[in-house]
């Protein structure tokens, strides 16, 4: 699937998902369409993580449909990964290789050649310095780190973005130039779902915010045209339901 | 760059796993070389003895003849027998440094020369000299478990295993391809030492291949157990050291139990029982009549039975006659003593069916000669040729025939 691709990439309908006897997704119903931002906020416990194992394939739901890019993860997990660049909350990546070493590995294993300058255009494209693309992780900031997660999904060209937690433990000057990086990841016409428990983090980059409660979604806000959200009355939302659940 | 050299980057960046490598090829390295130099010393001291055996006969014939006295030449000349190391010996030299690999009879009796150098039991399930088989047996797990202890954990622990689940056409492959490569490098670094030292030392092909094929197996075995304990979920740490015991019971607690075991349940008595009944049997022929003697030796080999009659001066044919007889009274004791040695063997061998660690040992000291069917093998090709040398003394002896300096060149010659 082509990122210029119109449609829903990601689709989660009535879906419910328990660990044992106990139940963390109820009938949570939620998409994300091409071009995307989709912000899954809520508090800990709240089901974002096991939503993210969802769409990943590392969890099977008991009933409700899940897809990316129109494969089901649970029934063909390569088929839905292969869709899917994931971003995890820390990214740990090899820190005896260096940043190209650590792109060209990650993405030799999703199946990807790239060419040198393709890796440093990407490195490029996320504001890497210079430097540091020869340099072993060892010594690379979380933000350094991100950006590195960052470039491999751009050169993964793939149709759905996974961000988790991507903002926490990122100085403000970090957190811009990772918002500007997804921004230009959708633009390009990726799907991207990013859970967070950040409001402020959530209200700057999502074109759309779901509040998680219970496994469900309970409200829904959107981003009107060129104005951003209302992030007090987003608060005040978001703080009735977090103090509700 | 393919996915394997991706790997073999990561995995020689590790300095854990570098340093382990380049370990095992060092151990294995040195354990060829020094295995290579101990069987060269042997050679070289085999080779020494045969000139020296001549030159010994040579200054006995130059007494021996002036009396012509086949007795004499009997008594006085010790001739060598030796075990030549097979080629594959240097990988695992077993039994070779502990049982004697030259020994010089006379036609004397035989049991006590045998049994003057103990060969114990196979000590198959006890380590031994440094060695090929050593490094093998021994130290080759414990790089096994270094380099594989922490596949799945150390990403686990590192926060990556999530990340590289996700990553499509990760999953068994990821881990196949990892396993192999560690694996492949091991082996390789116990195979190449190993193959050199085997074309330097003409090890047929045949014999190289199925080395090389048991210590696949082993190494098959080792990273078998490592992975299996690598999916029970637990910590690195954990798993290090639970394979740290793992290690420890299967290869030195369990066999040396075994072996105590084995000990217990078939008793052998010592070599040296059988030396010392010998020579008392030796010993009492001075205090009987000679011709109690004589009648015993005659009964067992009527061969020799017209030999005039014995006068009352000293004759040698007397005194080889109550060796023998010497000899054939500890019969049943060698009999018992080999069989229950063979019965130890076999009994080691079985268990080598269920400790790994034991049947490798076991099944590269008998590819390489040197177990303890090799050292009773020895042990029958030194009676065979003892019994050549009695039988062209007793030609000489029983016959009253003179034994000249030229008769020396006719004793039989021990065929390595």
């Amino acid at each position: 699937m082509s990122l210029t691709a119109t449609g829903q990439r990601i689709l989660l309908s009535d879906v419910n998902l328990s660990y044992g006897n106990h139940p963390v997704l109820r009938g949570l119903s939620l998409h994300v369409d091409a071009g995307e931002i989709y912000a899954l906020l809520g508090g800990n416990g709240a089901g974002k993580s096991t939503t993210m194992s969802a769409l990943l394939g590392f969890a099977r739901p008991d009933s409700g449909t899940v897809l990316v890019a129109g494969h089901d993860p649970a029934a063909a997990p390569d088929k839905a990964r292969e869709q899917i660049a994931y971003v995890p909350e820390n990214v740990a990546l090899y820190e005896h290789l260096t940043a190209r070493e650590n792109a060209a590995y990650l993405l030799a294993l999703a199946g990807r050649q790239p060419t040198g300058d393709a890796i440093d255009g990407a490195f490029e494209a996320t504001g890497l310095q210079n430097a540091a693309w020869d340099k072993r992780l060892g010594g690379f900031s979380k933000g350094m780190r991100q950006k590195v997660a960052i470039a491999i999904a751009l050169l993964r060209e793939v149709p759905v973005l996974l961000l988790d937690e991507p903002s926490s433990g990122l100085d403000p000057r970090a957190t811009a130039d990772f918002n500007r990086l997804v921004h230009d990841v959708a633009r390009k016409g990726a799907a991207v779902l990013m859970v967070t428990h950040d409001l402020l983090s959530a209200a700057d980059i999502a074109d759309r915010i779901g509040f998680l409660e219970s496994g469900r979604i309970v409200d829904e806000a959107s981003a009107q045209g060129e104005e951003r959200f209302d992030v007090r009355e987003l608060h005040r939302k978001f703080a009735r339901e977090v103090v509700a659940a | 760059m393919t996915l394997i050299a991706h790997e073999l980057r990561l995995l020689l960046r590790s300095r854990m796993a570098a340093l382990a490598l380049l370990l095992v090829a060092l151990l294995s390295c040195a354990a060829v070389v020094a295995g290579m130099a101990e069987i060269d010393r042997q050679r070289d001291v085999i080779a020494r003895i045969q000139p020296k055996q001549a030159q010994d006969i040579a200054s006995i014939a130059q007494w021996v003849d002036k009396e012509k006295d086949a007795g004499s030449a009997a008594y006085y000349s010790f001739h060598a027998t030796w075990d030549t190391p097979a080629p594959l010996a240097f990988a695992a030299l077993g039994l070779r440094d502990v049982a004697p690999y030259i020994l010089r009879v006379r036609a004397l009796g035989l049991e006590a020369q045998l049994y003057d150098g103990e060969a114990f039991n196979p000590e198959l399930a006890l380590p031994g000299r440094f060695d090929f088989a050593f490094v093998l047996v021994y130290l080759t797990p414990l790089f096994v478990i270094a380099l594989f202890h922490d596949l799945v954990s150390g990403e686990r622990e590192a926060a990556r295993l999530r990340m590289l689940d996700a990553l499509a056409g990760s999953g068994r492959h990821l881990w196949a391809r990892r396993v192999g490569l560690r694996g492949g490098l091991l082996f390789l670094a116990l195979a190449l030492p190993l193959s050199i030292g085997a074309i330097l030392s003409h090890v047929p092909v045949g014999q190289l291949l199925a080395v090389l094929g048991l210590v696949a197996l082993y190494l098959a075995f080792w990273i078998g157990v490592t992975l299996l304990i690598g999916r029970m979920r637990w910590s690195s740490v954990a798993n290090a050291a639970t394979l740290a015991g793992l290690w420890l019971v299967l290869t030195l607690v369990l066999p040396t139990i075994a072996h105590v075991a084995i000990n217990r349940v078939i008793p052998v008595g010592q070599g040296v029982e059988i030396s010392l009944a010998q020579r008392e049997a030796v010993n009492r022929a001075w205090d009987i009549p000679r011709e109690d003697t004589m009648r015993a030796f005659y009964a067992n080999h009527p061969e020799w039975k017209d030999s005039p009659p014995l006068t009352a001066a000293f004759h040698y044919k007397w005194y080889l006659a109550f060796h023998q007889v010497g000899d054939e009274s500890v019969a049943k004791k060698v009999a018992d003593y080999r069989n229950a040695i063979e019965s130890r063997d076999a009994a080691a061998h079985a268990i080598g069916w269920l400790l790994p660690s034991v049947g490798v040992q076991s099944l590269l000291t008998r590819l390489a000669d040197t177990d303890m069917q090799a050292q009773l093998a020895y042990q029958d090709r030194i009676r065979a040729f003892h019994k050549r040398l009695r039988n062209f003394y007793y030609g000489y002896l029983f016959t009253d025939k003179p034994f000249g300096k030229a008769d020396f060149d006719k004793a039989p010659k021990f065929e390595g």
